[in-house]
Parts: C-alpha cells; structure tokens; sequence
C-alpha cells in the first residue's frame, strides 16, 4: 500500500523547495497527526547510531564522500523518494554498515533511518518508524513553510538546455559508412570502432618519439563523479561532463565551441556518448535519450527509456548500429514489474525500434525455468551497463549482461543451480529485430557481486569471427560470435571462485564453500567486486595480434543478508570487507598483454596503483594507460616497457583518445574522480594512495612542432 | 609381473623422495598486509611487513618486520589455509610488543604441513591489542616468486 496523496509529480517541486541538508536536525520540524511515523527522540537515538556507523562514509552531514553517496537533497529524494521508509530501512539493514555490525537491531536501523528523515528536515509523526511503515519517504517532506528558512538548502539554480552557444563550422554528417570504417584522424565512438579495439592506427607518436610527448593544452571539467570516454570528429571533441553536461571543444587548441546542459544537474556520471548523421546522442543518468545538433548544442529531441521513478538509471550510453541506437539499461534491482532491457532507437527521431529483456519471464521456452519458479516480479539483475559492440557483417550486436541481484543466491531465495538467463552472459542480438540469436552464460548463479558486463570485443583471425571479454573474475573469454561456441579462457589474476573451468565447454564449477553459502556467512574470494577487470576496457592492437587489458588485484569477503519478497523491495544485499590480493605483493594494478591466438600472457606490468583508464594502442606500437596515483603512461606494445609518462593533477581516470588534427597527432586523456568499488576498494586498501579530491580535466598532449 | 610392480614401487618412491627433497629446503617470502577492512575498519587495522622463512628438513624459520600496526602486536602465528581463505594455526612465533617491531621463531612442520607449504597453504598473522583477530597477515610463497 501507498500513500497516494504524494504523488512523484509533485515531489520535486516540494523537494527542490524544502530538503535541508544541514549539519545538524532541524529543530523545528513540522509534526504530522497522520500516518507518518517517526519521532524526535528516535531520530536523537539514530544521531549517535548514525555518526558510529555511517558518517565513516556518508559524511557527518549526510553530504557523501568518496567511500558513499549523499544522503540527502534531490539526489536522495530522486531515489528514494518513491519507495517506503520501510524499504529504505529493510535495505540500510542488508547493506550497511559495510562490514556488518552485529549490535544493530532492527530497531537501530530505524533509528538511524529516522535520523536520515529528520536531517533531511522532513517531517515527522507521534508514533516510531518501524520496518513495517508503507508511507513513500516522498510523503515526509515538508512544504516550504514548514522548515526553518534557515535550514533550507542553499544552492544556486542549475542551469539548463544551451548555456553556451555556439557553431561547429564546416560541419560533414557522420555516415553508417564512416562508422564502420572511421577516418584516422577520428575517435568517433567510445571505443573508436564498432569491435571495440580502442586502437588508432596513426603512428605518427611512436616508440621512437614518445619520449618527447608535452602537454598541448588542458580543459577543466564539471564537478562530480566522473569516467568519460570523449569522441573526436572532425577535429572536434565531444566531452561528456558530470551532470550531464555536454562541450564541444576545438580539438587543437581547446576553444570552447558550445555547451548544452541536458540534466539533471546530479553530478552524476556518464561514460560516454555517440555521434550519427547530424546529432550528439546523449543517454542520461535518469535514464532519457536526447539528441543534439552537433553543429550547435541545440536540443533536437528527446526521449524517455525507462522511468528513473522506478530506481532505473544509466551509467554508460549507447552504440549507433545502423542508424539505430542501442541502449543498456542499469538500475534493475528491484522487485517490480517493470524489466530490464536493451533498447534500440531510431537514430534521428528517438522513436523506439524494439527492445530485448534480459530477464527471462516464467514464459519464456528457454529460460523461463532458471529462475527457482520465483515469480516474475522479483526476478532482478540482468543489467547492461556497458557499452556493447556491433559487426555490420553479421548484423549482430553483442552485449554482457550483469547477475542477477541480490548479489547472492540466498539473499535472493535461490540455489547455486538456478542459474538466472540471460544474466552474466554474453547475448549476440539481431540489430534489425532485437530477437536473441545466441548466449552463453559465463558465470551462471553468479554469487559474489562479479559480474561479467563488460565490454565485448570482437576479433577476426583467419575465418575465426571471435567475441572476447573480461569479467571481475579477471577470465579472459574467448568464443564464436557466429555461433557463440566456447573456445577458450585464460585467467590473467588469480581467482579462487572456481576450482575447475571445463577447457571444453567453458562451464564453471564454484568452490564448494560457495555453492553451499548461507546467509549471514563470510565468504572469501578473489578477485574483490572491483574485478579483475570492471568497466576500464582493453585494447586489441591488431598488428602484433595482442589483447591489453588493465586489471585489478584485490579480494574480498562476501556475507549474504536476507531480503524479503515484497513487491518494491529487491536491491544487493551483502556486507563486505577487501583485502590484498595474495601473491600481488601489495600490486592491485596490473597490465596483461596476452596473445589473442593462444591466449597465453605476453608480459606483464604490475604497480602498487590501481588503473583507472581504459587502455588504448596505436599503429606506433605503443599502448597508454592512466592510474590511481596521477601517472599517464606510454608503455612498449611488445615488453609493456615505460617510454614515457606524465603526472596529472589528480587521479587519472576515463577512456584516452587518439586523433589528429591538419595531420598532427594528439593523445588526449582524462583526470577525473568518483565511482563505486574500482574506487572504494582502493581507497581501503591503500590509503597510502593520495591525489587531491578535485580536478576533473581533459589534457591534451603532442609532440613539439 | 614382479618387476614391473618393484619398478613401481622404487619409482613411486624415488618420486616421493624428490618431492620431500624439495619439499624439505627452499626460501620462502610473505609481504604482510592489512586483514579484511572496510571504509569502517581501514584506518583501524593498519600496517605492513615482510616475512622471510627458510625450510631446513621439517624446521621452518621464520624471521620479519613490521610496521604501523595501529597498536601493539600481542601474537603471532602461522596459520594453515589456501590463498585468501581462512585457517587455524599451526604454530607461534615471538612478536615484539610494539606497533612497529620483528617477528621471528621456528616451528616443526608435519608432513601435511610440509605438503601445505609447497602448495602455498601456510599464511603468517600478526595481532594486536585492537585486532586481536589479526591485523596483518601474508601467504608464505617460494620467493623467486
């Protein structure tokens, strides 16, 4: 039951007028006589609960830090806003504090919550929250008049649409054409091709010459969270900020050209936008599609894919694949009805084409049973929250799938047998229909918080068409994108989730403690929830035939916590605690250059820091990478030998771009911050690790003329 | 069918002696860090060390540094489990009474823990008077690795 009186329409105008997010209770919060509950003495009780437990990470003033996320405001409303204090307390109790705490009760947890309410200044009722409320948290806020002016949130207004206007002159439409075959001088797509090698094939900046690389020119960037792959056409970049928010830049001299601030003003992240025909394709972080024209940063539509009210959110934007865009979907954790798909757009209108659930129903022929005859509503995971890949050839588009939520087998009233299609696999899908032509299943009933989303590669030797990746639990997968047969794995870091991988079928066996893990159970793994390898992508530099990939060596330790079967529930539902990785010697990052024909390691090249960046390789034989501890490297393509490397002004973070401009060559990369466990793992881990908590930018480098 | 079966036997014991053999000297090397922590824990467990040990017949001695632990050591052990998991200890090396100090000590090896070392099964803890769980702790590995 709801409380419809608090409709969501209405909800941000209430919260953008009366959230505070002060350091302290307001002490005159309005008291309602109705069906909110809470009380000033309980929130006074989960002041002191919150502060031993939660500000470690949120923050004293429920402001976020980089080991958690804002507590209060919009963003906090945005996301909780629709869902009951009761849900908000059921999943602090399954989340948090991290590590566990076994003195908290339930009735801590509503504590701590109501103290959450309190602070945010919404108002409270005569009677305690418990676990059971059914009021929407949206329900509590206050009207203007009821929260002191003082206690107001004070914040300037965001601005919106075209804040800069500007013209890219000289403007080509980009072709389907130039996006299977780009020009040499373009990156115009995240990874720069449909196969998604991150390889240029300009060789002016070589082994040879990188020594001499100096800095062309820097761009500062937005604030807030931050993992961007810019694009580059026709001598212009196409910058995703936070917020999302859109520059174009000069890509030689860094002039401004025009920016277009799309929303919501979030300090969100996005990784990665598009360009097709005349248009900028921007996913936002509240899940919309909208178009601008690239010649002026003007809106030209706009489009919902699926209702942020509902917890759905985008981290990573699309792929354009025959003048269709193909859209991922995050955010699917929840038990509700609505699923979680892969969407595809046409490319000059928005209009919806089709769209593939990755969810099997219960009516589903060939999955519909894998879901432990759970009911529909509360099959959840199955998230494509990395960029997929596109052979024009085939026709095909291939994307990874996340697990299936919660993160454990019996958070989610399921056994280590009920593997849970189409999640953690790979899923080849016809680009003119949307119908599924092929899967494999990675790792089925995924049990650890280790999915394997990330991006799919594709490589043709000989007449072999392969798809290749790399999931957390740093297995390096190689299989038949025609048929989607297994043909091979090699483990580039140490793993102990599995005791046996059948070199024939690819098909995984976990350790037994796994299969067997129960709730409230700590159990050890290795690689941690940052991987292996998470969303930094790999390169393939074709010449010499090599895969580099940036990996990750830390591991965890998972404990399950129980979540309930109720419509709007759902979530993650694990503590968890990092270590070193064993054998590491202190080394979370790690570059691995690995044969694509064999599969065996080249070289190696591991350091105390971990990798931010994706790594991108050039025809100069040369392969870049960016890390924790504010180094951008060139490295030897063929030894992973350091030529050359520059310190950044803080922690380098993003996809590196190659381009050129009237014939001279650029390397262009991001410093930036936020993210979730690639972040938060490191932070714990090696705190020894310092680089300040600003400095967004774009840097730009070159050879001296 | 007698000589076959004797070649068995003496080669199946000859194998066994070359495994011991190699099972039974060797150096060995463990880099110590923080147990599992969190955004919680982590500026509460603290700390980092190395360990070397040298295998002499079933003696293992072990001899290391540390330093940083977020308060004094009380304890140190050698523990038997496979890399990253979790085990009892097998045997207790002395520990200076200090956040920063040397670990050293000997322990007699049985067969099995032999066997444990070669396959990289025996790990090293240290704890403390905040940790008394443990607070670093390090895999001992073959140390050209």
């Amino acid at each position: 039951m709801t409380n419809k009186k608090f409709p969501f329409a209405a909800l941000a105008v209430l919260a953008g007028l009366a959230l505070a997010a002060c350091s302290e209770q307001p002490s005159e919060i309005a008291v309602d006589t109705g069906p909110r509950t809470y009380t000033a003495a309980q929130a006074e009780s989960g002041a002191a609960l919150y502060g031993s437990n939660c500000a470690a990470c949120h923050g004293a003033s429920l402001q976020g830090s980089p080991l958690g996320p804002l507590l209060s405001g919009d963003d906090f409303l945005a996301k909780w806003g629709t869902q009951t204090a009761g849900a908000l307390i059921a999943n602090i109790e399954a989340n948090m504090p991290p590590g566990g705490n076994e003195n908290l009760s339930e009735a801590d947890y509503a504590s701590i919550t109501a103290h959450i309410l309190a602070t945010n200044g919404m108002i409270r009722g005569q009677t305690e929250l418990t676990a059971a409320s059914t009021i929407e948290i949206a329900a509590y806020v206050a009207e203007q008049s009821a929260a002191p002016a003082s206690q107001q949130r004070q914040q300037p207004e965001a601005p919106e649409g075209l804040v800069i206007p500007g013209t890219v002159e000289n403007f080509v439409p980009v072709t389907d054409a130039m996006l299977t075959n780009p020009d040499p001088a373009d990156w115009p797509m995240m990874r720069r091709n449909h196969f998604n090698h991150s390889y240029s094939p300009l060789d002016q900046i070589n082994r040879d010459n990188v020594a001499d690389l100096k800095l062309e020119w820097v761009w500062s960037m937005k604030d807030g969270d931050s993992e961007p792959a810019p694009i580059v056409y026709n001598g212009v970049i196409y910058l995703i900020n936070p917020s999302n928010i859109i520059q174009a830049l000069d890509a030689a001299s860094g002039e401004l050209i025009w920016e277009h601030h799309t929303g919501p003003a979030n300090r969100q992240d996005m990784r990665n936008i598009a360009i097709y025909n005349d248009k900028v394709i921007q996913a936002t972080t509240d899940s919309r599609l909208v178009a601008l024209d690239a010649r002026t940063g003007e809106k030209v539509w706009e489009t919902v894919v699926a209702d942020v009210s509902k917890g759905f959110v985008n981290s990573s934007g699309p792929i354009i694949a025959d003048g269709k865009i193909i859209q991922g979907q995050a955010g699917c954790a929840r038990y509700i009805v609505e699923n979680c798909y892969v969407t595809a757009h046409d490319a000059n209108t928005g209009e919806r084409l089709w769209e593939f659930n990755t969810i099997a129903q219960s009516d589903d022929p060939l999955g519909g049973d894998t879901w432990g005859g759970l009911d529909d509503i509360f099959r959840a995971g199955g998230e494509t929250w990395i960029t997929g890949s596109y052979d024009p050839g085939l026709r095909r588009t291939y994307w990874g799938t996340a697990q299936q939520k919660p993160w454990a087998p019996p958070s989610r009233h399921m056994s280590i047998n009920d593997v849970g299609l189409y999640t953690n696999a790979t899923i080849a899908l016809d680009v003119d229909t949307g119908e599924l032509d092929w899967f494999f299943q990675h790792v089925p009933a995924e049990a650890l918080d280790l999915d394997e989303v990330f991006e799919r590669m594709l490589v043709d030797r000989g007449d072999q068409k392969l798809v290749l990746s790399i999931g957390k639990h740093g297995i390096l997968w190689k299989n038949d994108r025609v048929t989607g047969k297994f043909l091979g794995f090699k483990e580039t870091v140490f793993q102990n989730a599995f005791t046996h991988i059948d070199p024939d079928t690819g098909l995984v066996t976990y350790r037994e403690d796994i299969q067997n893990a129960t709730l409230d159970e700590w159990i050890p793994v290795c690689p941690s929830s940052t991987g292996g390898k998470d969303w930094h992508s790999m390169t393939y530099h074709e010449p010499s035939g090599t895969i580099i990939a940036p990996l990750s060596q830390t591991c965890l330790e998972n404990n399950a916590r129980e979540v309930a079967l109720v419509e709007g529930g759902g979530g993650l539902a694990s503590l968890r605690r990092f270590f070193e990785m064993p054998g590491s010697d202190g080394n979370m990052g790690k570059l691995g250059a690995y044969n694509v024909d064999t599969l065996e390691e080249v070289w190696k090249f591991e350091q105390r820091a971990s990798y931010h960046t994706g790594t991108v390789s050039t025809a100069g034989n040369l392969v870049f990478a960016g890390d924790l501890d504010r180094y951008f490297r060139a490295h030897d393509v063929e030894t992973g030998d350091v030529l050359w490397e520059a310190r950044l002004g803080t922690s380098v973070q993003g996809h590196p771009i190659v381009f050129a401009v009237d014939g001279k060559q650029y390397i262009g990369v991001t410093a930036a911050l936020g993210g979730s466990s690639p972040r938060t793992v490191p932070r714990v881990i090696a705190p020894d690790i310092q680089h300040p908590d600003n400095g967004n930018a774009l840097y730009v480098f070159s050879l001296p003329d | 069918m007698k000589i076959p079966r004797l070649f068995s036997a003496l080669l199946a014991a000859g194998l066994t002696l070359a495994t011991l053999a190699h099972a039974q000297s060797g150096m060995f090397r463990a880099r110590l860090s923080e147990v599992p922590v969190t955004p919680q824990t982590y500026r509460t467990i603290t700390g980092v060390g190395e360990v070397l040990a040298t295998l002499n017949g079933s003696t293992l001695s072990v001899t290391g540094t540390y330093e940083g632990m977020s308060s004094t050591a009380t304890a140190a052990h050698v523990h038997n489990a496979p890399k990253a998991m979790n085990g009892p200890p097998i045997g207790a090396i002395e520990v200076t009474p200090a956040t920063t100090g040397e670990i050293s000590g000997s322990i007699e090896l049985s067969a099995e823990q032999l066997m444990a070392l070669q396959n990289e099964e025996l790990y090293v803890v240290i704890h403390s008077e905040n940790n008394p769980g443990g607070e670093l702790r390090g895999w001992l590995l073959p140390r050209d690795m």
